[in-house]
């Protein structure tokens, strides 16, 4: 720990050391070395998600891309900011569409079972990138947030345990890899995109009557496809139970958001988002969204009930 | 068992810690840039600057010039579940629709497909959209000729009676190729008769002479 400087003689005490505790925790926050541990579980999830919104392309990847496809390069270019563009625009023939696919479910399989980690979150961020942009209509809530989920991980050293890296390394018998300033850095950017996503939401609900007349709910469910699950004939029995819901929704949100952001209850709604965002994201008609979500709270979720090795902080430290 | 202590974790220096503070302060505000300038409420010009010149270059690429704005629900006929639906003009009959299937992530991107359609059709920006889907269905219809029509699953208000509900038309039009161009021809729906005012002409009085008619246009 870095001892603490001394106030110029010439400042006021006060300041200087309200300056200094911002800065020491801007550091904390960002930089304090972390387990790598939380991080490998959010790698492994994150990894199967993208696997599973990777194989809901497959079906259709030549019908919507490929040479005679649905979605041409040119109708997305006007679709698409003039700033945007995708390295798919260039992929002209069957082949190269699935060689393309085959290395974003490469790299995915990586970061999921953790072979060369770091590169491979990148390469898996890039494809993936270039996929959602090749077809921007297409993508979901959950695409957005798988990619922000694979560039927080690109910044740590999410291969540093819980996989086969890290399993060859202890083989070979050298010693467990240190604490990580860059795991906190990364664990920090999950934690301040899952405040931003939750922002990002609960402003655009609020900006609606139905989230605030309480029928947000009914609606949900009158949109959603009836395989998934029919709660009509439940929501037409009570306006209360509809009304119950929506204001449920929008308030677990509100007391999300601010949870993460203080020590005593960072872990009791990152361990209530488990349950309450795959919930949302199924009443939503977006059951992918609702798992991104509850990934993102994951490290915190765990808490100290991670089996950390002794001497290593978790993600809450 | 190992009873030395265990070496105190490395800590990056002052340089580095200087060097990715930076990086994250502008990502960051790039972040907030994007939650701002990516709403259905609008941008100010500002933002809409700011964020263009400096920000949606590299995040737009990189799929972070995100504003995460899912209302899930604004209760909007919009809000609900579209379809495709291309058929053949002539011949025997054959339609297909997309998607084919309901439960799912791919049905699902369908879904967003055709409603991306939908949202286009009153700004008159879904002809090549709709094109590409028309030249995609060729081959399987066998046909150069065909009419893709976007349906949208009504939404059924709670204290109306439960059943089923004819899909409306928000979208239809004609897609050719003739010699080798596509041709698209709009054919209506929901989406585009929004777009119509109402005719209001005023009543004629019967002594008035048709040249005075004619002066007043």
């Amino acid at each position: 720990m870095s001892e603490p400087s001394a106030p110029p003689s010439s400042a006021p005490l006060s300041s200087t050391s309200a300056a200094d505790r911002v800065a020491r925790t801007w550091i904390d926050f960002w930089f304090e070395p972390a387990s790598p541990q939380p991080l490998a579980v959010v790698r492994i999830l994150a990894g199967l998600l993208g696997l599973a919104l990777a194989a809901s392309y497959a079906g259709s990847l030549v019908a919507w891309f490929g040479p005679d496809g649905m979605i041409p390069s040119d109708a997305v270019a006007s679709w698409r900011p003039r700033v945007s563009f995708s390295p798919l625009d260039a992929v002209t023939t069957t082949t190269g569409l699935w060689l393309f696919f085959g290395g974003l479910v490469v790299a995915l399989a990586a970061v999921t079972v953790g072979v060369a980690s770091r590169v491979a979150c990148v390469m898996a961020a890039i494809l993936w990138a270039a996929l959602l942009n090749r077809g921007p209509m297409l993508a979901g809530p959950a695409d957005d947030c798988l990619a922000v989920i694979l560039w927080c991980l690109a910044v740590g050293p999410s291969g540093n345990a819980w996989s086969l890296d890290r399993l060859l390394r202890d083989r070979r018998g050298l010693p467990p890899p240190p604490p990580s300033p860059w795991a906190r850095t990364s664990l920090g950017l999950l934690r301040v995109h899952a405040a931003a996503i939750t922002v990002g939401v609960v402003l655009a609900q609020l900006k609606g009557d139905v989230w605030w007349n309480g029928t947000a709910a009914w609606w949900l469910a009158a949109a959603a496809e009836p395989t998934v699950v029919d709660l009509t004939g439940l929501y037409r029995r009570s306006e209360y139970l509809v009304n119950l819901v929506t204001h449920g929704v929008v308030a677990f949100e509100i007391l999300y958001l601010a949870g993460l952001w203080f020590d005593a209850s960072r872990q009791i709604v990152c361990r209530v988002g488990l349950v309450a965002w795959p919930l949302i994201g199924v009443l939503a008609g977006e059951p992918f969204w609702g798992l991104a979500m509850a990934i993102f709270g994951v490290p915190w979720a765990l808490g100290r009930a991670t089996p950390v090795a002794a001497g290593l902080p978790s993600a809450d430290d | 068992m190992n009873s030395s202590p265990s070496p105190a974790p490395p800590r990056l220096s002052d340089t580095a810690r200087t060097a990715a503070s930076v990086a994250l302060a502008i990502y960051l505000f790039g972040l907030v840039l994007a939650i701002a300038g990516n709403t259905v409420s609008g941008s100010s010009a500002l933002v809409r600057v700011i964020k263009g010149r400096l920000f949606s270059p590299w995040m737009q690429p990189a799929w972070l010039d995100l504003g995460f704005d899912h209302p899930l629900t604004y209760g909007m006929p919009e809000d609900a579940s579209h379809v495709i639906k291309v058929r053949r003009r002539g011949g025997e009959p054959a339609t297909l629709s997309m998607p084919d299937s309901t439960f799912g992530e791919g049905p699902a991107r369908w879904r967003r497909l055709a409603r991306a359609i939908a949202e286009a059709a009153p700004a008159d920006a879904a002809a090549p959209l709709v094109a590409g889907v028309a030249a995609g269905s060729f081959a399987t219809l066998a046909a150069e000729d065909v009419t893709v029509r976007v349906l949208r699953r009504p939404l059924e208000d709670r204290s109306a009676s439960s059943g089923e509900q004819r899909p409306q038309q928000v979208f239809a039009a004609r897609v050719r190729r003739v010699a080798g161009e596509l041709q698209v021809i709009e054919l209506g729906g929901a989406a585009k008769r929004v777009e119509l005012a109402p005719v209001i002409r005023p009543p004629v009085p019967s002594n008035r002479t048709d040249s005075e008619g004619a002066a007043d246009e």
